[in-house]
């Protein structure tokens, strides 16, 4: 019997439009959330492969030792594909020439993402190849074919075995990047590797072993292998693990895709919390007419709860329909530009779509409903009795605890959400004092003559509680909008920053003092520019305050090539400045630039201390003080210096960054070489060899390649931005719209009345337009506020930006807000006046 | 049928406590019709709700078909309502979202009675709303909507039927058409009619007019049982 009560007025309520709002609500909730996070699942499988490829697959082993094939073995039963690696650095010798190499020795497997790229010419264009040398075959870097004087076909020998040149080598997936120190490349196949005779005892070997598989795989296989570890000789790296500039630019984009969705979800919780609300009030007659009909509070409660349920299925089965097919339509109209795996499905969005959809549905609809139950039977004689239960504090703090759960669900970072969260529960906080304050302003404001403005204020000073909630909620909304929009502008500019079209595509390094001029008029000559030259000279690190140190450690060692960071006395690239560069900031201590030589600090030996600054992370790691003295040793020389500044460098700009930068004065007595840098249009590829032709010492790198597949990643990841931005654009406005729509109704009394009395369609237009403008400007005004809290919170905590003021957006919010809010109250107004008085009248029965 | 004893009904306001109703007795025999007549504010319909079992009595006895009103809480109440009393209000009170039909069904199905259509189409035949059956209420006329109340309210064939004002919202003729349906209908059933109005025409039809005045309670026509009963205080 409740079932067919539940059910019939669930049926005639949908067929009367009575639960558009609080379906739509539901609808729009499961949709969004669901295209959203199946896009951004698709394009993060689609980055992930991508990001994989830099490993060369999905996880990786690093190894001082050889790897226990049991260990391999082991992973092949699993499931798992794998290939190996091992790198050395050796002499190769031509039949004139010789020169270090960079020893690759590859199984066939490998690599198991990504690709060899090899090219049919020294520096000619690169493409893909599925192959691996042949035994008895080498694949040369084409700085080879100059420094060995060797072509294809010739023999090249390497420790006690010889191999014929085959190919040229251009690139291999994970071969990292470095601009010091980096010797050209050989690739072998692996099982020549033994003949050689180079990797015994004492020579510097690194061991890879690569794994491709599904991620549970992947994870059940780990952990077989983490316990027979050992953290001195092992290093297991994974997808995501990457701290390039590519890896921190996916990391930040998942991020933005996860907060897109948090914030979809609020959108939508916000959505159905206003609906339900409004489904309470409309039925409190209902309520009270079977309370007076005899119907026990469990009947009522029943017929309720399943008209709920009804509600929440149908609006999730439609939201999951419609979620699919607008992710469908994004993805299909993305098909061309953006990367992602159409094949999959995921379950994880859909799971995800219907919990949200349902939590939404329960806790939010959950105060509306009790206080919907305590409603007197008294009610139908007595037309003024609303619900028996008000607690505010029970209606925030149920709809608050909803809205963290979700977004602590979803996440599963508690750090998000409790900023996202903390910055809604300020702004709710101040939003009920603003009201308050314009509440008592109006009551100056609205006294004179009826106009419409004083009517607008009489109205807003009357339903203090009521647009409160309603300015709360707009003001959510709006702060929503503006933190991905103002985020995804900062992070695209920011990323767009990092690689501006003439960023430097090549490198040059082992350029003398004397070659500098004659190098950079060469270039002049070619209409090529040279950035500026950084002068290097390598040292050993040896003591912090006199204490000998076990570990050193410089840039091109750490990051990428973490593996190389295995000895005591490794060198240190040294530079020194009298000028800050470029994307460096001192975060303790001052720069040295007005260093003055002081007789009095000097070391025991009375040497000169000379000013040295450490970069922030490398300090932290060493535990590096402000003030410490830290001894390197440089050719024969012991050079002393005081830390006396810390620097944060931005490691993702492609510029040389230096660990450490001393004085000029340290570095006087000792012989530097140079390096620098310079961009070269693709058009102009063919120079190169040109242009290098008078300066065979200089060793150049050629960055274009790892520069181009940065900046398209870059440019595909903006594009899904700029989607998902759109998409919460939309769910935005729907939100708003349903917002003044839930609104209006509770007007169409008041307007009835004013109708009824005569009052001009002309001033009762005005009058609402007014006081969605009034609504609008301080709800968009507050979300200013709040975005820029929020803002401040996630770049420099979530996001690893530098966090700035938005000031433009101080008044871009107020306006749209009160424009977008204004149109939409005069479009629900307009539907209102066009029904004639009786109408109306009939409407509030 | 129903018997009072002493009951009042007093409200807190901002401005200290307020009583409504002066302590009042008195007695309804079952089958009997009796008008609550006063003007706007004297306390008529608190006194029907009190009766009713919508509201609680501040002090006092109510019994209603012998059970002890005053004692229950609202969900025994709620039973006995939908067991004992029908309603008909001024303002018709039709659940918007339901057809004509349908809220007729309603107190039949409340209280879980199996053949509640049937009786549905039976009684809206009678009040002449057959072919209104699938009506929405706001597609009906203000008189369609207090017969589709009547209906609703005596198909579960109560012992009680209170009526506020149940002509308040009408035009003339069809003030006279639901009258004459509200007392044809409870002679039929045999329902102890409560009626709460204003118009002193329509407390004639019954058969005892009771007077509230300030919260007081006087009999302007005693039927010859209830003589020696004393009315208010």
């Amino acid at each position: 019997m409740v079932a067919n009560l539940a059910w019939r007025l669930f049926k005639h309520e949908a067929r009367r439009g009575e639960l558009t709002i609080i379906l739509f609500a539901i609808i729009l909730s499961v949709a969004a959330v669901l295209s959203l996070s199946l896009f951004s699942e698709r394009l993060q499988g689609a980055l992930v492969e991508r990001s994989s490829q830099f490993i060369a697959a999905d996880s990786q082993l690093g190894s001082r030792k050889p790897i226990n094939e049991a260990w391999i073995a082991e992973a092949e039963t699993e499931g798992l594909a794998t290939a190996e690696q091992v790198s050395t650095r050796s002499m190769a010798f031509g039949e004139q020439q010789m020169s270090l190499v960079d020893l690759r020795a590859v199984s066939a497997q490998y690599p198991l993402k990504g690709e060899i790229q090899v090219t049919d010419k020294p520096f000619g264009s690169p493409v893909a190849t599925d192959k691996t040398p042949q035994s008895g075959e080498i694949w040369l870097d084409s700085r080879l074919f100059q420094l060995l004087d060797v072509k294809l076909g010739d023999t090249v020998y390497i420790g006690d075995s010889e191999f014929e040149v085959a190919r040229v080598l251009s690139e291999i997936p994970d071969q990292g990047f470095s601009v010091f120190n980096t010797d050209p490349m050989v690739l072998i196949a692996l099982e020549d590797l033994a003949k050689t005779n180079i990797t015994g005892p004492g020579s510097r070997v690194t061991y890879k072993a690569y794994f491709a598989g599904e991620d549970s795989l992947i994870e059940q296989y780990y952990d077989w292998l983490r316990p027979q570890l050992d953290d001195e000789l092992h290093r297991w790296q994974r997808v995501g693990d990457d701290e390039s500039a590519i890896g921190r630019s996916i990391a930040r984009a998942e991020r933005y895709f996860l907060l897109a969705s948090l914030l979809a979800i609020v959108l939508a919780a916000v959505a159905i919390a206003v609906a339900a609300q409004r489904y309470s009030q409309r039925h409190y007659d209902p309520v009270a007419i079977f309370k007076t009909l005899g119907a026990t509070k469990q009947m009522i409660r029943n017929v309720y709860v399943l008209q709920i349920l009804f509600i929440t299925v149908l609006g999730i089965v439609i939201g999951i329909i419609a979620g699919v097919i607008i992710q469908q339509v994004v993805v299909t109209a993305l098909a061309g530009q953006v990367d992602v795996s159409l094949d999959v499905w995921h379950w994880r969005p859909v799971f995800i779509a219907v919990l949200t959809g349902s939590i939404c549905a329960v806790l939010f609809s959950l105060y509306p409903l009790l206080r919907l139950f305590s409603v007197p039977p008294l009610r139908v004689l007595r037309r003024d009795m609303g619900a028996g239960l008000s607690s505010r504090g029970l209606q925030f703090g149920a709809s608050g605890g909803a809205i963290f759960l979700l977004m602590w669900v979803y996440s599963r970072d508690l750090e998000i959400s409790a900023i996202l969260f903390g910055s809604g529960v300020l702004l709710v906080v101040a939003l009920l004092g603003v009201t308050y304050g314009l509440i008592a302003l109006g009551r100056r404001l609205g006294q004179g003559a009826m106009g419409s403005w004083q009517l607008a204020w009489a109205r807003i000073r009357r339903r203090a509680m009521d647009n409160s909630v309603q300015l709360i909620s707009f003001s959510v909304t709006i702060m929503l909008l503006l933190v991905v929009l103002v985020m995804r502008n900062d992070m695209i500019a920011q990323w767009r920053a990092q690689l501006p079209q003439d960023t430097p595509n090549y490198f040059m390094s082992n350029i003398t003092e004397s070659q500098k001029t004659v190098l950079a008029e060469h270039f002049e000559a070619n209409q090529v520019t040279l950035d500026e030259f950084y002068p290097v000279v390598r040292g050993r690190f040896v003591a912090v305050n006199d204490e000998r140190i076990k570990t050193e450690v410089t840039k091109e060692e750490d990051g990428q090539e973490t593996e190389g960071r295995q000895g005591l006395g490794r060198e240190a690239n040294l530079s020194w400045s009298l000028r800050l560069q470029h994307e460096n900031r001192i975060v303790q201590g001052q720069w040295h630039d007005d260093w003055q030589a002081d007789a009095n600090d000097v070391t025991e030996d009375s040497r000169p201390i000379y000013p040295v600054s450490v970069e922030e992370g490398v300090a932290g790691r060493l535990r590096i003080n402000l003030d410490d003295l830290l001894t390197f040793n440089i050719g024969s020389e012991i050079v002393t210096t005081r830390v006396t500044s810390i620097r944060e460098v931005n490691w993702q700009t492609m510029q040389p960054n230096f660990f450490f930068v001393l004085h000029p004065a340290a570095m006087q007595n000792f012989a530097a070489t140079y390096i620098t840098s310079f961009h070269l249009d693709a058009s102009r590829k063919a120079d190169i060899t040109a242009l290098m032709q008078p300066f065979a010492a200089v060793t150049l790198f050629d960055v274009d390649a790892r520069i181009n597949q940065v900046r398209e990643i870059i440019d595909q990841v903006s594009l899904a931005v700029e989607f998902i931005l759109v998409l919460v654009l939309i769910a935005g406005s729907l939100v708003l719209f349903a917002q003044v729509q839930a609104s209006m109704d509770e007007r169409q009394q008041e307007l009835a009345i004013l109708r009824t009395l005569g009052a001009k369609g002309r001033l009762i237009r005005f009058s609402v337009i007014n006081e969605f403008l009034i609504i609008g400007t301080v709800a968009g005004l507050m979300a200013a506020m709040a975005n820029e809290v929020s803002l401040y919170l996630l770049q420099s905590r979530i996001f690893d930006m530098q966090a700035s003021m938005h000031w433009d957006y101080w008044i871009i919010a107020p306006l749209v807000g009160a424009m977008v809010v204004g149109i939409l109250g005069a479009l629900g107004c307009y539907r209102l006046l066009r029904l004639n008085t009786g109408q109306l009248l009939r409407k509030m029965v | 049928m129903i018997q009072t004893k002493d009951i009042t009904k007093t409200v807190t306001t901002s401005e200290g406590s307020l009583q409504i109703l002066q302590p009042i007795s008195f007695e309804v025999k079952a089958g009997e019709s009796i008008a609550i007549v006063g003007a706007s504010g004297s306390g008529k319909s608190t006194l029907l709700s009190l009766l009713a079992g919508l509201d609680e009595v501040s002090t006092g006895e109510i019994y209603l078909d012998e059970e002890p009103l005053h004692t229950m809480d609202e969900e025994q109440r709620a039973r006995l309502r939908g067991e004992k009393v029908g309603f008909i209000f001024q303002s018709f009170m039709l659940v918007q979202s339901l057809t004509a039909i349908e809220n007729v069904m309603l107190p039949a199905e409340i209280a879980g009675l199996a053949d509640a259509k049937k009786r549905a189409q039976t009684i809206l035949e009678q009040v002449g709303l057959s072919h209104r059956a699938h009506h929405y209420p706001n597609q009906l006329s203000g008189g369609e909507q207090q017969r589709v109340a009547i209906a609703r309210a005596f198909i579960g064939q109560p012992k009680i039927l209170f009526a506020d004002e149940p002509t308040g919202n009408l035009d003339a003729a069809n003030s006279v058409r639901v009258e004459d349906l509200l007392f044809n209908l409870n002679r039929e059933v045999g329902t102890t009619l409560v009626l709460v109005t204003h118009d002193n025409e329509l407390a004639k039809k019954c058969e005892r007019q009771l007077q509230m005045q300030a919260g007081e309670l006087t009999e302007i026509t005693a039927a010859p049982a209830q003589k020696d009963l004393a009315y208010g205080s």
